[in-house]
């Protein structure tokens, strides 16, 4: 047996988990309260369109995703105190007002025969968002510091990518003709360009800025 | 999309005939009208019953569209009411999770209605259910669908549980157990959430289990549930203590059933009257 007195570095050799992070306490607090005011609109919507689907198979998806998103939304609701944000609306705002008017292009749709512009807004654009935005942050914050925060963007970023495989698969087959894929790839534009003028879910600078100059920087 | 769908715009699919409150009771091969006449002794549905089958399924696909709606209805809580000033975000939580086991029900009764040997839309579908999921008040849906339509739910299970347990089906038990589980839950956060928001609110409260006691008493279904062996469904005591209620709530409800039950049987004399 080793010996329990001899020394050891407090970072084993295979751990390489770094201080630094780019994002600062107040930082976080505005991304994960935005990320819990994105959650709260998308688990609203999906269970409002329930009752609005006619097609059984998606009218039960709707209803398990409902419930991941809005666990979503409670992970961040808990994580604000800890970022001390005592008082967890405050930071729950849309990032600017280009988000607000995406998600009111997002849960237009209502007639029953438009289920696959409601998937579209879902899985193929705010669905992709969530995940560029999570990610951005998992692989910038501090390993050390804001390692809860982390633990939930993994556990996050899993039910997002299972939830984006089943919606899409959801609209490939529902998508039968080249008029349906017209209506798919016409209403995925209309909402591109509002979450581009948003700059991504929590507002510019979401993913960062790839440019030279711009290297790790915010804004 | 619209706050506050109403009934008529339910979203279905060309095999669901959608009916109201009447026509279901006119339905001669539903499990509320299947032979009730008074000189049967037991009318609970049995294996023992000559139309047990028949009975069972029709049950069984009521709780399959009870399941639909149930889950568009706890949805629409999530839509309809603002988060804070008009239905706290915990209560949305709570009906988000609600959608979940909903969906989850509704897989389950599509399984079981396949081993049970019936169809989707082989029955009619009763929307009285997601009524009571229309009000603008979140308290008085809670109390409407959750403690009333959900205790319902619980009363239907167990007697479905029995009867698969007594019929050695071992697949409607198991599958009849686990939804009780979740409806069990469902109705507690009704009992939880309807005594946390009109603890200061006593006139809310009283509107509430006002609209409660209504839905009750259309969900007797003239006598449908009840403690009597001539009721198809029996009033499951234990597990509405679990979900919350308390045993002067339970007495209510089952006088409320019998007199039901006594009043659809005076019904079917005056017609076999008029008859003969
Ligand atoms: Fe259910
Ligand atoms: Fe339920």
């Amino acid at each position: 047996m080793a010996d329990s007195k001899k020394p050891r570095a407090p970072f084993a050799p295979w751990d390489r988990r770094e201080l630094p992070g780019l994002f600062s306490v107040e930082e976080s607090a505005r991304r994960v309260g935005a990320y819990k005011w994105c959650e709260l609109k998308l688990f609203e919507a999906l269970g409002g369109w329930i009752a609005t689907v006619p097609e059984l198979d998606v009218k039960m998806r709707l209803g398990a995703h409902c419930y991941k998103h809005a666990w979503h939304a409670e992970l961040w609701h808990k994580r604000l105190p800890e970022l001390r944000e005592m008082n967890p609306d405050r930071l729950t705002v849309a990032p600017n007002e280009h988000m607000v008017r995406f998600i009111e292009a997002l849960t237009e749709p209502e007639a029953p025969e438009l289920t696959i512009e409601k998937l579209v807004g879902v899985y193929r654009v705010f669905i992709p968002h969530f995940i560029s935005a999570y990610t951005f942050h998992l692989n910038n914050t501090s390993d050390i510091t804001d390692a809860p925060t982390m633990r939930s963007l993994r556990f996050v970023l899993q039910d997002e990518f299972e939830d984006w495989r089943d919606g899409e698969m959801l609209i490939q087959s529902l998508i039968e003709t080249p008029s349906e894929v017209d209506r798919a790839t016409n209403h995925q534009a209309s909402l591109e360009k509002i979450l581009l003028a948003a700059g991504g879910i929590t507002g510019s600078g979401t993913i960062g800025f790839n440019t030279p100059e711009h290297e790790g920087a915010l804004i | 999309m619209r706050k506050f769908l109403p009934v008529e715009d339910l979203a279905r699919d060309e095999r669901f005939n959608q009916i109201t409150m009447n026509d279901r009771m006119a339905d001669q091969r539903t499990a509320i009208t299947t032979d009730s006449r008074p000189s049967r002794a037991a009318n609970r549905i049995v294996p023992s019953r000559a139309d047990a089958s028949d009975a069972a399924r029709g049950l069984m696909h009521g709780i399959f569209v009870g399941e639909i709606q149930a889950l568009e209805g706890a949805g629409r809580t999530c839509w309809d009411f603002t988060t804070g000033s008009e239905a706290p975000f915990e209560l949305k939580l709570d009906m988000a999770r609600q959608c979940w086991d909903e969906a989850r029900h509704v897989e389950i009764s599509c399984k079981l209605s396949d081993w049970m040997g019936s169809e989707i839309g082989e029955y009619a579908e009763n929307t009285v259910l997601f009524q009571a999921a229309c009000s603008n008040d979140p308290v008085l849906r809670l109390a409407g669908v959750n403690r009333a339509l959900e205790g319902l739910a619980i009363d239907v299970f167990t007697t479905m549980k029995e009867f698969g347990e007594v019929a050695g089906d071992q697949y409607l038990e198991f599958a009849e157990d686990w939804m009780l589980a979740d409806e069990v839950t469902h109705v507690k956060m009704g009992s939880d959430w309807l005594r946390k928001i009109t603890e200061n609110d006593p006139e809310r409260r009283k509107k509430a289990l006002d609209f409660q006691s209504v839905v009750d008493k259309l969900f007797s279904y003239g006598g449908t549930r009840s403690e009597s062996q001539e009721s198809p469904i029996g009033l499951a005591r234990r597990f509405r203590e679990l979900a919350g209620f308390d045993d002067q709530e339970i007495d209510v409800i089952a006088d409320l059933s019998l007199a039901a039950l006594e009043e659809r049987k005076a019904a079917v004399l005056e017609a076999q009257a008029a008859l003969n």
